[in-house]
C-alpha cells in the first residue's frame, strides 16, 4: 500500500483505493468542491460587504454581465477555453501521480510557437490551421518532456523542475518576442499577426477553440477510464511498484504523461494565439496555467468536471471589470475567491499527505527496516 | 458530520448576515434616490422660467453615471494599463488629472483597473456603453485599443496618455511629452550643480524614442549650462531594457568611480536601480546626486530620496486634466497634444541647491515652454 519511492507523493487523484477508509475518503466526490466554492463565495461576500457593497448585488453584476449578453458569453467561452485545457493538463499529470506546476510555461512556449507557425508560412487554411495548432502542442509537449524525462530517469521532482521551467519559459518567450520573432518597425515586443489561414474560425458566436476544448475534455474522460493507456496512467499514479510488477513501463508512462500534459497546455496556448489574440505578446497569457491548477483540483482530477470548473473561473475573470465598473470593488476580489477555493479543495489533500507520512513512519518503526 | 454541519451553518450565517446588511443598504439608497428625485418631479408643475434659472447660475453637477448620454451631464472614464490607480506612476497621475478635470467641470469620474491586456477593448466598452463623454486610456500599450475604440465611437472623445498618434483621428488625442525638454532642464540643473565637471546618465534602450530624447536632451542641457562638462551616457541593450536594476546599479557604480557626481537614471526599473545605488554612495545628498524621471521619484522610489536632486517630469496630471476640460468645452484637439514638462520639487536637496541656480533653471524651463529656448535635439 505504501509507496517506497521517497520522492513520490500520493496526491489522492488516482482511482479510489477500496482500502482507504479515512474520514476524508468518505466525502462524496462532488460535495467537497461545491462546499469549497460556496464557502469561498461566502467569505468573498463578507469582504465585499465590508467595503460597503451589497454582496448579492455584486455577485449578480459579476455573473449577469458575463452570462447575460452574447458578447459576455463569447468572452466567457474565450476565457474558459485555455483554462479547460490547462486544467486537463494538470489533471492528466495528477492521474499519473505527477504534479505539473508548469502548465504556464508550456502554454507560453506553445503560444509563441503557434504564433510563429501562424505567420511564417503561406499555405491553405486546411493545412495551415491544423499545422499551427499541432506545432504549438508539440512545443508545449517538448517543454514538459524535459521535466518528464528528468523525473523518469533521474528521479528529479517534477514539481521543482516544472516551476523552474516556467521561469525559463518566461525569459525565452520574452527574448523570442523582442528579438528574432519581433514584428519589425514598431516599438512593441510582439510577433507579427498570424495569417488569416491560421486563424481559428467562429461558428456563429461560438469560438471554435471552445468547442475543440470541450471535445478534448470529453475525449480524456473516455481515455482515462476506458483505454489501456489510461489504465496505465492510473496504475502508475496509484502504485508504481505494482505497476512495474504488472509489467507496465513506469518510466515510459511518466514520460508519456508529461508529454500529453504539456501538449494539452500547449493546445491552450495555441488556441489563445490563433483564436483570440492573433499574435504573441508576452503580456498576454498571464496566469492561465496557474488557474489550471485550481481547476484540476476543483474538478478532483476528473477531465469532464474540468469543464464546469473552467467555466466558473472564466466567468469570474470575464465579469471582474464590470464588477469594478458597477460597484467599485477591485477586480482582485476574483483572485481572492479563487485562492480561498483552492485552499479549501487542497486542504484535504494536504491532510491526506500528512496521514500518509505518519503511516510510513509507523511501518518503518515496527518492521525495523529503517536505519 | 459535525464539520459538514458547521460549514453549512457558516455559509448560511454569512448569507443571512450579508442579506440583512444589503437590504438596509438598498433601502437607504432608495430613500436618497427618492429624495433627490422629488424636487425634479415637482419642477415641471411650477412655471417654466424657474427651470432655466439654476442652469445659468452654476454648471450642472454630474454625481453619477446614470445619465451620461444626456447633454448636460459630463462623465469621464479611465482605463488603466494593467496597473492600479495608486501605482505612483502614469496610472495614478492620469487618474488625478481626471479627478481634477471632474472637479473643474462639475463632472463625474470613474475608473476600471485592467487585469488582463486582452480586456482593454472590453473595459473601454463598459464606458462607451454607458454614454461616457471622455475616456482616458493610460499608457503606450493601450494605443491600438484606443484607436479601435475611437473609430468605433466617433461621438466619444478619447485621451490616450503617452500614445503618439501617427494618423490624426478627430476624437482621439494622444497626450505626449517633449522628453528632450524635460531632459534638457534636468541637464541644465546638473551642469550648474556639478563640482567634478563629470556627469553621468544610466538609461533604458535608445531604440525607444522617448528614452533617447531624454538622454540627448540631458546632454544638450548640461553642455548649455556648462560647456566644459563631460557627459557619459550609457544605454541598456534593447532586450529587458526597463527591468534590469542590477545592470543600472552596476553602471551607476562605474560612473561614480569615474568621478561623476550627478547621474540621471531613466528607464523603468533599470533607471531606478541606478538611483538606489547612488543613494548608497558616500556623500549622497551632499556632493553626490541623482536625477529621476517621468514622475516625482521622491515618492515612487523612496530608497533614492537621499540622493534625489529632482526628477525630469512629464506633467501628466495637468496634461490629462487640460485635455478632458478641452473636451468639455468643445475644443478637443485630436491628433497629438504636447503636455508640459518640468522638474519635480527639490525636496531634501532644497537647501543644497543655491537660489541663483534655482532661478536660472526656472528661467530655462520657462524658455523651453514658450519656445525661446530650443534643445536642438532631433532623432535621426
Amino acid at each position: 500500500m505504501t509507496t517506497t519511492d521517497p520522492t513520490r507523493t500520493d496526491l489522492g487523484f488516482t482511482d479510489p483505493d477500496p482500502r482507504r477508509t479515512g474520514p476524508l475518503d468518505r466525502i462524496p466526490g462532488l460535495l467537497l468542491p461545491i462546499v469549497s466554492v460556496l464557502l469561498a463565495f461566502a467569505i468573498g461576500g463578507i469582504l465585499i460587504w465590508l467595503q460597503g457593497v451589497n454582496p448579492f448585488y455584486a455577485y449578480w453584476v459579476l455573473f449577469s454581465n458575463a452570462l447575460g449578453s452574447s458578447e459576455g458569453l463569447v468572452r466567457v467561452m474565450e476565457k474558459s477555453t485555455p483554462l479547460i485545457l490547462t486544467g486537463l493538463a494538470v489533471t492528466v499529470g495528477l492521474r499519473a501521480g505527477l504534479f505539473n506546476i508548469g502548465a504556464q510555461g508550456q502554454l507560453l512556449v506553445a503560444a509563441v510557437g503557434a504564433a510563429w507557425a501562424g505567420y511564417a508560412f503561406t499555405v491553405p487554411a486546411i493545412i495551415h490551421l491544423p499545422m499551427a495548432i499541432a506545432f504549438g502542442m508539440l512545443c508545449g509537449a517538448a517543454w514538459a518532456s524535459i521535466a518528464g524525462v528528468l523525473r523518469a530517469y533521474r528521479s528529479v521532482s517534477e514539481v521543482i523542475t516544472t516551476i523552474m521551467l516556467n521561469s525559463i519559459a518566461i525569459a525565452l518567450v520574452d527574448y523570442l518576442a523582442s528579438r528574432p520573432l519581433r514584428e519589425p518597425d514598431q516599438p512593441l515586443s510582439r510577433t507579427p499577426p498570424i495569417a488569416e489561414t491560421a486563424a481559428l474560425p467562429q461558428f456563429g458566436v461560438i469560438p471554435s477553440g471552445f468547442i475543440l476544448a470541450i471535445l478534448v475534455a470529453l475525449f480524456f474522460g473516455w481515455f482515462l477510464v476506458r483505454t489501456t493507456s489510461g489504465f496505465r496512467f492510473n496504475t502508475v499514479g496509484l502504485n508504481p511498484n505494482a505497476a512495474r510488477y504488472a509489467g507496465i513501463s513506469v518510466r515510459g508512462t511518466i514520460v508519456l504523461a508529461m508529454f500529453v500534459s504539456g501538449a494539452l497546455a500547449g493546445m491552450g496556448g495555441a488556441i489563445e494565439t490563433l483564436g483570440v489574440t492573433g499574435r504573441f505578446e508576452p503580456a498576454f497569457n498571464a496566469g492561465l496555467g496557474f488557474d489550471g491548477i485550481t481547476i484540476a483540483l476543483l474538478a478532483r482530477a476528473n477531465p469532464i468536471a474540468a469543464i464546469p470548473a473552467a467555466l466558473l473561473v472564466g466567468t469570474l475573470r470575464a465579469g471582474a471589470a464590470t464588477l469594478q465598473f458597477e460597484t467599485g470593488i477591485e477586480p482582485e476580489v476574483v483572485d481572492v475567491i479563487l485562492a480561498i477555493t483552492l485552499l479549501l479543495v487542497a486542504a484535504p489533500i494536504v491532510a491526506r499527505l500528512l496521514f500518509r507520512k505518519r503511516n510510513i513512519k509507523q511501518t518503518k518503526v515496527t518492521s525495523g527496516w529503517g536505519s | 458530520m459535525h464539520r459538514k454541519l458547521l460549514a453549512a451553518g457558516f455559509v448560511a450565517a454569512a448569507l443571512v448576515l450579508a442579506g440583512c446588511s444589503s437590504s438596509s443598504d438598498e433601502a437607504a439608497t432608495d430613500a436618497t434616490a427618492a429624495a433627490s428625485e422629488a424636487p425634479a418631479e415637482e419642477a415641471p408643475a411650477e412655471e417654466a422660467p424657474a427651470e432655466e434659472a439654476p442652469a445659468e447660475a452654476a454648471p450642472a453637477l454630474t454625481t453619477d453615471d446614470s445619465n451620461c448620454a444626456a447633454p448636460e451631464s459630463f462623465c469621464i472614464g479611465l482605463v488603466t494599463d494593467t496597473g492600479k490607480v495608486d501605482d505612483k506612476s502614469f496610472n495614478q497621475s492620469a487618474w488625478e488629472g481626471a479627478q481634477e478635470a471632474a472637479n473643474v467641470t462639475g463632472g463625474f469620474a470613474k475608473y476600471i483597473e485592467t487585469t488582463d491586456p486582452k480586456d482593454y477593448l472590453n473595459n473601454i466598452g463598459q464606458f462607451t456603453a454607458k454614454g461616457y463623454d471622455v475616456i482616458v486610456t493610460v499608457g503606450f500599450l493601450m494605443g491600438e485599443a484606443s484607436i479601435e475604440a475611437a473609430k468605433a465611437n466617433p461621438t466619444t472623445n478619447f485621451v490616450g496618455v503617452d500614445q503618439f498618434q501617427g494618423e490624426a483621428i478627430p476624437n482621439l488625442t494622444g497626450l505626449v511629452f517633449p522628453e528632450d525638454k524635460a531632459g534638457y532642464a534636468a541637464g541644465y540643473l546638473a551642469g550648474l550643480m556639478t563640482k567634478t565637471n563629470k556627469l553621468g546618465a544610466v538609461l533604458g534602450t535608445d531604440t525607444v524614442p522617448p528614452v533617447k530624447l531624454f538622454g540627448e536632451g540631458y546632454k544638450a542641457g548640461v553642455l548649455a549650462a556648462n560647456p566644459e562638462a563631460e557627459v557619459t551616457i550609457v544605454y541598456h541593450e534593447p532586450n529587458n531594457a526597463f527591468n534590469d536594476p542590477e545592470w543600472g546599479a552596476a553602471e551607476a557604480k562605474k560612473q561614480l568611480a569615474q568621478g561623476a557626481d550627478i547621474i540621471f537614471g531613466a528607464g523603468g526599473n533599470t533607471g531606478n536601480g541606478a538611483l538606489i545605488e547612488i543613494a548608497k554612495a558616500p556623500g549622497a545628498g551632499e556632493s553626490i546626486f541623482c536625477i529621476g524621471v517621468d514622475t516625482d521619484q521622491f515618492f515612487t522610489v523612496p530608497q533614492a530620496q537621499k540622493c534625489l536632486l529632482t526628477s525630469a517630469e512629464k506633467k501628466l496630471v495637468q496634461g490629462t486634466s487640460d485635455l478632458v476640460i478641452a473636451a468639455k468645452e468643445g475644443a478637443f484637439p485630436g491628433g497629438n497634444f504636447f503636455g508640459n514638462t518640468g522638474l519635480a520639487p527639490y525636496h531634501n536637496t532644497e537647501a543644497v541647491v543655491p537660489d541663483d541656480v534655482k532661478s536660472q533653471v526656472d528661467a530655462v524651463i520657462a524658455g523651453l515652454a514658450d519656445g525661446s529656448i530650443e534643445t536642438g535635439v532631433t532623432l535621426g
